[in-house]
């Protein structure tokens, strides 16, 4: 793990932190498809999340912190799997890291370390959620061993 | 205003009528002897065959026994012409029709302009690389950013033969040579050099890789684009790094202080600036330059008119100032770099124009002008002084052979004396025809 760089779990005084990292992800994703446009309400509606996540016995908010900075965000929780084995799924739904901290493994180090903290609240699989169009993206849950399980297919109701 | 703005406009009557007057401005003289037609039983079949067949044994053999090795071909898809935008590959020919008179009269090589319609990048990049047989090198020319950076990478890796994108390689090398003799001048190191770069387009991140590769710290350069100044958490980071990974690249790299705002927040305690943006006058404050060092270094290469005028770059301080208009001092001009470029890659057999090749250009050309006298006024030769370019071509292909893509074998005298003869012999037979009334002078007229 590179130096001075290190992982632990968010808190409240990270909200605001927390909430640039996940609109910065939002933002990234809205290039994908026109369908992730971003709500004008982003900031409001993602602070509340936030909130809610710290707050909940089931999430948990990972940060990646570098001289007193939150460099990178991992937003996790359990969730029961109510049709199929095994039952328990530890779901990935945010995941960013800043442009300068790319390319150097933290990610892979941050997908490791909520995963073992995954696994300690019982998950006994861990799935991520991202744009179809993001190449970058399923590059990287390839190389770490994911696969496409299940897709979601939109389309506009006229 | 109003003046440059009638003479550009007298400017492109005079080139319409010149060119319905001489319907193109290149064409194909044998280099052959044809006596009768009895020749043409080696220049052409039979004869001609036990050629190929040679060539077929040995495509190599191609550089020997037929002009690739002299061929280069100007490729283009006609999306960002001069300061036109996308007028399409028509409309692109004539500019290209001109460059090729440029290779040829200041470097000696045989270019043929290509102006391809290509519906897309792949496509472009397929229609290059089915020509390679052809040619002995590529000069891309006129193609819009970020297709460019891709084009240039991609064939880069593809083809074994040189290829070069002239906005971004050209004013990149030019820039270098002019800057290497500016710091001279004003005593500094390149390693503590502050560099300001306006604009964002292709020739500026070629330029600002080309800085980085001849030893400037990254952290010290500032880039700007139309959204203000790079840094790393920069809010359109993400989409660049989708859009123009390149400018991305640079972002991450550049501005170690995390400088953020505008042209004015950039140019603070900085010592260079090289402007490559839009048009002029009054692109930005000149009053700006003001907040740069002592003894500051101003580069303004928006073409025609520069950013601000030079003399009120000089008014606010700044100590040198070039542009890219022959009528002012200090032309960065990227026809002093092309051409001895390619002469040099060609007459190496290169296998391809490394950034190393271009770093070695600019000190050539840097060098030549300093042992002429460096001052203010004067930082980099001018196109008349073609004695550098058999200068550039050496060290350019000397420098191809010491890092192993060269496929001729010789001194770095013997490829001078080699390039020497060549431009020398291109200038000769042009002012020979002349004077025999083969290419016919209607200039006077028009």
């Amino acid at each position: 793990m590179e130096k001075g760089i290190k992982f632990r779990e968010a808190n409240e005084e990270d909200i605001e932190a927390i909430v640039e990292l996940i609109i910065r992800l939002k933002r990234l994703n809205e290039e994908f498809d026109a369908l992730l446009k971003v709500r004008d309400d982003i900031k409001e509606q993602t602070t509340i999340y936030v909130k809610n996540s710290l707050s909940s016995n089931n999430s948990f908010i990972i940060v990646a912190e570098h001289n007193k900075k939150i460099i990178g965000v991992l937003k996790a929780e359990i969730r029961e799997r109510l049709f199929y084995y095994p039952t328990k799924e530890g779901y990935i739904s945010e995941f960013y890291i800043m442009p300068e901290y790319r390319r150097r493994g933290l990610g892979k180090e941050l997908l490791k370390f909520s995963i073992e903290k995954l696994k300690e609240k019982g998950a006994e699989i861990v799935t991520a959620e991202f744009p179809t169009q993001n190449k970058i993206a399923s590059d990287f849950y390839a190389k770490q061993g994911f696969r496409s399980v299940i897709n979601i297919h939109a389309r506009q109701i006229e | 205003m109003e003046d440059e703005k009638d003479q550009t406009q007298k400017l492109y009557e005079l080139a319409i009528n010149y060119s319905k007057i001489y319907k193109g401005k290149i064409s194909i003289i044998p280099k052959v002897p044809i006596r009768d037609f009895n020749d043409f039983a080696i220049i052409y079949t039979p004869g001609i065959a036990g050629v190929s067949l040679r060539i077929a044994k040995n495509p190599d053999e191609s550089f020997e026994l037929t002009g690739r090795w002299n061929t280069i071909a100007i490729v283009t898809d006609g999306t960002r012409v001069l300061g036109l935008g996308n007028i399409g590959p028509e409309a692109a020919l004539p500019v290209m029709e001109g460059k090729a008179i440029i290779f040829k009269y200041l470097g000696g090589v045989d270019a043929i302009p290509l102006t391809i319609k290509a519906s897309d990048p792949q496509n472009f990049e397929n229609v290059v690389k089915s020509l390679e047989p052809s040619f002995g090198g590529f000069n891309m020319e006129d193609i819009e950013s970020p297709k460019c950076f891709y084009l240039l990478e991609k064939l880069s890796n593809e083809l074994n033969v040189p290829i070069w994108h002239d906005d971004q390689q050209g004013t990149a090398g030019a820039t270098l040579a002019g800057l290497y003799n500016a710091l001279k001048i004003t005593d500094r190191k390149i390693k503590e050099t502050r560099v300001v770069l306006l604009g964002s387009g292709a020739s500026n991140i070629a330029t600002a890789k080309l800085l980085i590769s001849a030893g400037f710290d990254a952290g010290n350069l500032i880039m700007i684009d139309s959204k203000g100044i790079l840094h790393p958490e920069r809010e359109d980071m993400d989409k660049l790094m989708l859009s123009n990974p390149w400018k991305y690249e640079l972002a991450i790299k550049t501005n170690k202080d995390r400088i953020k705002g505008g042209i004015k927040e950039a140019l603070i305690g900085s010592d260079v600036l090289i402007a490559a943006s839009k048009p002029g006058p009054n692109t930005f404050n000149k009053e700006y330059i003001k907040e740069m060092n002592k003894d500051a270094i101003v580069f303004l290469l928006a073409n025609p008119i520069p950013e601000i005028w030079p003399w009120e770059a000089k008014e606010m301080g700044a100590k040198i100032v070039a542009t890219g208009r022959s009528d002012f001092p200090n032309q960065i001009n990227n026809s002093l770099i092309f051409p001895s470029v390619f002469r040099g890659a060609l007459d190496a057999k290169s296998k391809k124009i490394s950034n190393e090749m271009i770093i070695e250009a600019s000190k050539e050309l840097a060098k030549y002008a300093e042992e002429k006298g460096l001052n203010e006024n004067y930082i980099i030769p001018t196109m008349n002084e073609w004695e550098a370019y058999p200068r550039v071509a050496a060290a350019v292909a000397y420098k191809a052979l010491e890092l192993g893509f060269a496929r001729e074998k010789m001194s770095k005298q013997e490829y001078y004396e080699k390039a020497k003869k060549i431009i020398e012999e291109s200038r000769h037979s042009l002012k020979v025809l002349i004077e025999k009334g083969i290419i016919r002078n209607y200039i006077n007229y028009l």
